[in-house]
């Protein structure tokens, strides 16, 4: 994985993560690679490695089981969310890319209906 | 400080081989003479396990400078000085190999030279003339050890004390060129000078020594002083190597 | 764990370190950066004690380096140093001979996965096997604090990814690990800090991540500006 040079990369790392469960390549439950294999997985430092379980935690994607590992959470809205979380921020970019070239939402929006999409 | 010393043997086998084969070919020059009795080869042989032995041993002690001055001044010093092993231990590992081998060549030298005089003279002289000469070397050997057991204690003593000033005064030399000159191009020369100011100091020193009516007390003293110099410049070299020495 | 306190190293006239003070903590890996002749590599082989500071001192849990902190700190040099004699076999029997933390099995572990074999006589190595034969003999230890000079040196781009993973590995909590280079981007993603060197002198030490939470910088982004166009390159 390559990072972007301006973001924390434990960010970039946890975006990662949540790609993989919307995208459903990770399963609901399902039991992530301890901290050391994660860091093994991205050739990331080892703290960073934990730093990406602490902050999935503290947004309730996954939690901890004492002794046994870190698992993806098992509420069946998290996709749900996460998917709309997520496209609320692609969207917030591209908009903001938009602006920036002078176009309006409603061009934006012509654009879109327009676009081969 | 057993694996210290394998290695220091493993550096220097090479040449102890060649030493070895160069000794093997006299030997066989010697045999071939003997047994074809042609006189030309035998003497060929003879005059070659000489030379093996001399220049054998001669330069044993010499590469045990050679390889110090290459692990103090190439990067192969990391291989020792990465090690948990102090300067003490590495000295005195290197001190102690070279001179086990010093003496073991000394010891086999002799060896071949009383097999090689034995296969000579039985071959050549007959089972009984042999019996006869081997009756009177016996006997004078006898006759030395009755009369002057200590001589040969002195003998040891003395060439063990030489040896040591020998090495020692080169390890000194070497270390302190290899400190203050840290590798540069002269740093051989540099030892090699050092090694004769530090040579002539220690012999300065040995001068101190009073002379005695006793012959023996005389000798002991000498011994005594030899061992405090060499153990002196060991301990120096040691603290340099330990405390100022870069490599 | 491992610090230097006000440490300078001089050779002859040229001054190669100069009054660094500098603390390496366990459980992190640090990246020792600036262009060469900087003294990266003086400081660390300090810290190996194959060089004597000429004031300051270097000291290993409160103790001056020596015959002990050489059993816990494994140091790799950039130049090759092993006996012109020696197989890789034969470097990996002497660093179980000479070192309780070296794992035999771990270094065959660590040649295979280098496509080393064990036959190759170091004589004959090209200079980026003999790189990669360095880091694993110097990996396999088990060792407190890991000090690696220029382990991305002469090494292709397959082999580098494989050192990466090695460093991650043998990271731990009583670790620490260094690694010099002046191929920034490549470590950035593993170490903690990077340390920043110029001109014989400790310029600063930055967290990674704090970097670029607080600033949005990268430590390459940093680097740049540390050493303008005068800093080696940045592939």
């Amino acid at each position: 994985m390559e990072f972007n040079s301006a973001l924390p990369i434990y960010l970039q790392v946890v975006t990662a993560i949540k790609r993989e469960i919307v995208s459903g390549r990770i399963a609901l439950g399902e039991k992530l690679p301890s901290g050391r294999d994660l860091a093994l997985m991205y050739t990331i430092n080892p703290n960073t490695a934990s730093r990406v379980y602490k902050e999935l935690e503290s947004e309730g994607i996954c939690f901890t089981r004492r002794g046994l590992g870190t698992f993806v959470s098992e509420d069946p809205d998290l996709v749900k969310r996460l998917r709309e979380e997520m496209a609320q921020e692609l969207l917030e970019q591209f908009l903001e890319g938009m602006r920036n070239l002078g176009i309006s939402q409603e061009e934006a929006v012509e654009l879109i209906r327009k676009g081969d999409l | 400080m057993l694996k210290l010393m394998k290695y220091e043997f493993r550096k220097t086998m090479f040449s102890k081989a060649v030493i070895l084969i160069l000794t093997a070919v006299a030997e066989l020059a010697y045999l071939v003479g003997v047994f074809a009795k042609i006189e030309d080869t035998m003497g060929l042989g003879i005059a070659g396990l000489f030379m093996c032995a001399m220049i054998g041993i001669f330069y044993i002690g010499i590469e045990s400078l050679i390889v110090f001055h290459k692990d103090l001044n190439t990067k192969q010093s990391y291989m020792l000085f990465l090690t948990p092993n102090s300067s003490y231990r590495i000295l005195g590992a290197k001190i102690v190999e070279n001179g086990i081998a010093i003496f073991a060549a000394g010891a086999f030298f002799a060896a071949l030279a009383v097999l090689d005089a034995t296969i000579g003279i039985l071959y050549i002289g007959g089972l009984k003339e042999f019996l006869d000469i081997l009756g009177e070397v016996v006997k004078s050997i006898q006759i030395n050890i009755d009369v002057q057991p200590e001589h040969i204690l002195m003998t040891f003593l003395a060439g063990l004390a030489s040896w040591m000033m020998m090495i020692v005064t080169g390890y000194l030399a070497i270390v302190l060129s290899a400190t203050v000159l840290a590798g540069k191009k002269f740093s051989g020369f540099a030892s090699f000078l050092l090694y004769l100011v530090i040579s002539w100091i220690g012999s300065w020193l040995m001068s101190l020594v009073p002379e005695m009516q006793n012959f023996y007390v005389q000798f002991g003293l000498m011994i005594a002083v030899a061992f405090a110099i060499i153990l002196v410049m060991y301990a120096v070299t040691g603290w340099i190597m330990e405390k100022k020495l870069s490599v | 764990m491992l610090e230097s306190r006000e440490i300078t190293k001089k050779f002859g006239r040229k001054t190669a370190v100069d009054h660094v003070t500098l603390r390496l903590e366990p459980g992190k890996i640090y990246a020792m950066l600036g262009p060469n002749g900087s003294g990266k590599t003086t400081w660390m082989k300090m810290a190996a004690g194959l060089v004597k500071p000429t004031s300051g001192e270097m000291l290993y849990k409160g103790e001056p380096i020596g015959v002990e902190s050489r059993r816990e700190i494994a140091y790799m040099s950039t130049e090759p140093y092993f006996y012109s004699w020696m197989t890789a076999k034969d470097v990996g029997k002497y660093y179980e001979d000479f070192f309780e933390d070296f794992s035999m099995e771990r270094y065959q572990q660590l040649l295979q996965s280098m496509e080393l074999t064990e036959d190759l006589k170091t004589k004959v190595l090209s200079s980026g096997m003999m790189a990669k034969l360095k880091i694993a003999v110097t990996m396999a230890r088990k060792a407190k604090v890991i000090l690696l000079d220029e382990p991305l040196n002469g090494i292709d781009l397959m082999a580098r990814d494989q050192i990466m993973r090695a460093v991650v590995e043998s990271a731990a909590p009583d670790v620490a690990l260094m690694l010099s280079s002046h191929l920034v981007d490549e470590l950035e993603r593993v170490v903690d800090s990077a340390i920043f060197m110029k001109e014989s002198h400790l310029i600063e030490v930055s967290d990674v991540e704090k970097l670029r939470i607080r600033q949005g910088k990268s430590i390459v982004d940093r680097y740049r500006e540390i050493y303008g166009n005068g800093g080696e390159q940045v592939c």
